[in-house]
């Protein structure tokens, strides 16, 4: 089934590039170049993913999100940004956002990124899962949900091989495990991230930037 | 009272609706407004120049008009209480003058016209009251004098602060879009410039956009002190030159950091090795690095999906290589691994333990 998307970006040489770049692979119905555009037009197309960029001339990816969700709780987000800060990125995944890739990603990649998060799994790109074994580090959780707070051990090996470069289907076979296994461990980090209240999401993410 | 929410009410009005309408604004009973207002009529007619004050105000949104039949109305009440046409004339004068004053913003504002005819006004007031001779009146000038300087100085310095402030801003933004300006044209100008010689040359172009983009990036979302040697400024370095001269892609992600002592150089070398090494031999437009500091160790993944080759028929070149890397490694105390297979790409495992701190 191909898929229908709505990509939000407010270069429109950009939005054309990854237009061309996905060709055929899904069915962009609808493109804005403002969290006011994007809003009424992401309500009434109801696509099943939206590609967002992080940062908006008036305002960030997550003002959309939050603006979206609650009316069109199919429509899922993958966020799609030329490294911006970590807050914005972060903020754009607790709002809700299925994923981040950078966007230097290839158009089959990327076709293949807007598939899974079309499925309900996530999608990390390196530097994402990088910064994610950082915050979750062990040894330095303060209170809160210790089912949230930490990643399992193969959690962690799965975030370790996404950070090297490795795909679902070379993690799957390393590890001895299904894809879907892998897709579900990945979406299990993603929970955390969202839920967690660990306070190392905050500060790392205003320390460092995920340039 | 929030005069500028103050609203007639004709309809539940007895007159034109203006007490009706000051009970709605503050939420009291009308009654009681009204009956205020005939208190105050009684007093020389004060009620009755206050209730046209804010009659004609509601017609016509201008505090002045209200400001001037007030300060007309308060006389009367103070007469009407027995205070002498004079002491009555200074207050109205010095409050007027006050007024007068802080609406025109102090001497600085750009038509001063106001606060001149303002001070001359209370000052004129005070002198009317204070003259009045007697021992009493004399024991009040000095704090009389120094709240009249604070008052009438007070918007003057205010708006002399928020003066610097306003400048301050403008010159900081001037700076900046100077220093914008120079960076763009430093940099990007140049770059694109470059871009159009060499736009024949697909892997070249590539390799100038991508050190534009890394200046811009590390110049707009730049926090590290460059200046501070690290794992990680180390190793985004050396990619950058791994980029630049072999017109690749080098992803970088990493967990931690770790200070640049020695045996972390080291890694960092060998680490450039097997990028230079799989930006030159495996084809791929693409390599993924990535850095991970533990308590345990320091270790960096260079990984390529380029055209690998079979460890044990490696081709004496590439042999030469590799092993330069392993033992540049060992030398430091680490390891490297080496794993590839024939088409399925080539990844190169360094690591040396943490040293304690």
């Amino acid at each position: 089934m191909t898929r229908r998307v709505v990509l939000v970006d407010d270069h429109h040489l950009f939005r054309s590039g990854v237009r061309a770049e996905l060709g055929d692979a899904v069915d962009v119905v609808g493109e804005a170049g403002s969290v006011e555009e994007a809003v009424p037009l992401i309500k009434e197309l109801d696509p099943d993913v939206v590609l967002l960029d992080v940062h908006l001339p008036d305002g960030s990816g997550d003002a959309i999100i939050n603006a979206v969700a609650p009316a069109r709780p199919g429509v899922r987000f993958l966020a799609l940004s030329v490294s911006d800060a970590a807050e914005d990125v972060i903020g754009v995944i607790r709002a809700g956002a299925r994923g981040y890739v950078t966007k230097t990603i290839s158009g089959d990649e990327l076709a293949a990124a807007i598939e899974r998060v079309a499925e309900g799994d996530a999608v990390f790109s390196p530097r994402l899962a990088g910064f994610v074994l950082d915050a979750f580090r062990s040894g330095e959780r303060v209170g809160g949900d210790a089912e949230l707070d930490e990643l399992t051990p193969r959690e962690r090996e799965v975030l370790q091989l996404i950070a090297r470069g490795y795909l679902y289907k070379e993690i799957a076979g390393r590890l001895s495990l299904s894809v879907k296994t892998v897709e579900s461990h990945v979406s299990n980090v993603l929970r955390k991230l969202q839920l967690s209240t660990r306070h190392e999401l905050t500060r790392w993410a205003t320390e460092h930037r995920l340039a | 009272m929030p005069l500028s929410r103050f609203r007639r009410d004709p309809d539940a009005g007895v007159l034109a609706g203006v007490c009706a309408g000051i009970a709605r604004t503050l939420g009291v009973d009308p009654t009681l407004v009204r009956l205020i207002f005939a208190l105050l009529a009684l007093a020389g007619g004060a009620g009755i120049l206050l209730y046209l004050a804010l009659w004609a105000y509601d017609v016509r949104r201008s505090p002045w008009v209200v400001g001037a039949l007030g300060v007309v109305a308060v006389s009367l009440v103070l007469r009407s209480l027995g205070f002498s046409d004079r002491v009555v004339l200074g207050i109205a004068l010095v409050v007027g003058g006050l007024v007068l004053v802080w609406r025109g913003g102090g001497f600085r504002a750009h038509d001063a016209t106001g606060s001149i005819l303002g001070t001359a006004f209370a000052a004129a007031g005070a002198i009317l009251v204070l003259s009045r001779g007697g021992v009493h009146a004399a024991a009040l000038t000095p704090g009389a004098i120094a709240g009249s300087l604070l008052l009438v100085g007070g918007p003057w310095l205010w708006r002399l602060a928020q003066d610097r402030d306003v400048e301050r801003t403008a010159r900081i933004r001037t700076e900046e879009r100077a220093d914008l300006a120079a960076r763009v044209h430093d940099s990007v100008l140049q770059t694109l410039a470059l871009i159009q010689l060499h736009a024949d040359d697909p892997r070249k172009t590539a390799a100038y956009a991508r050190r534009q983009e890394r200046e811009l990036r590390s110049w707009l979302y730049g926090d590290r002190d460059l200046a501070e040697e690290s794992l990680a400024t180390l190793l985004a370095g050396a990619a950058a030159d791994v980029e630049e001269l072999h017109g690749v892609r080098v992803e970088l992600a990493s967990a931690g950091d770790a200070a640049a002592d020695e045996p972390v150089r080291a890694l960092v070398l060998a680490a450039r090795e097997a990028m230079t090494n799989a930006a030159k031999h495996s084809g791929a437009a693409e390599i993924d690095v990535y850095a991970e500091a533990t308590e345990e160790r320091v270790a960096v993944f260079v990984r390529d999906r380029g055209a690998g080759f079979d460890p044990d028929a490696v081709p004496a070149e590439r042999r030469g290589i590799a092993e330069s890397i392993v033992r540049r490694m060992e030398r430091a105390g680490g390891e490297a691994t080496v794993t590839s297979t024939p088409g399925g790409g080539t990844e190169v495992e360094l690591s040396v333990p943490r040293s304690a701190p």
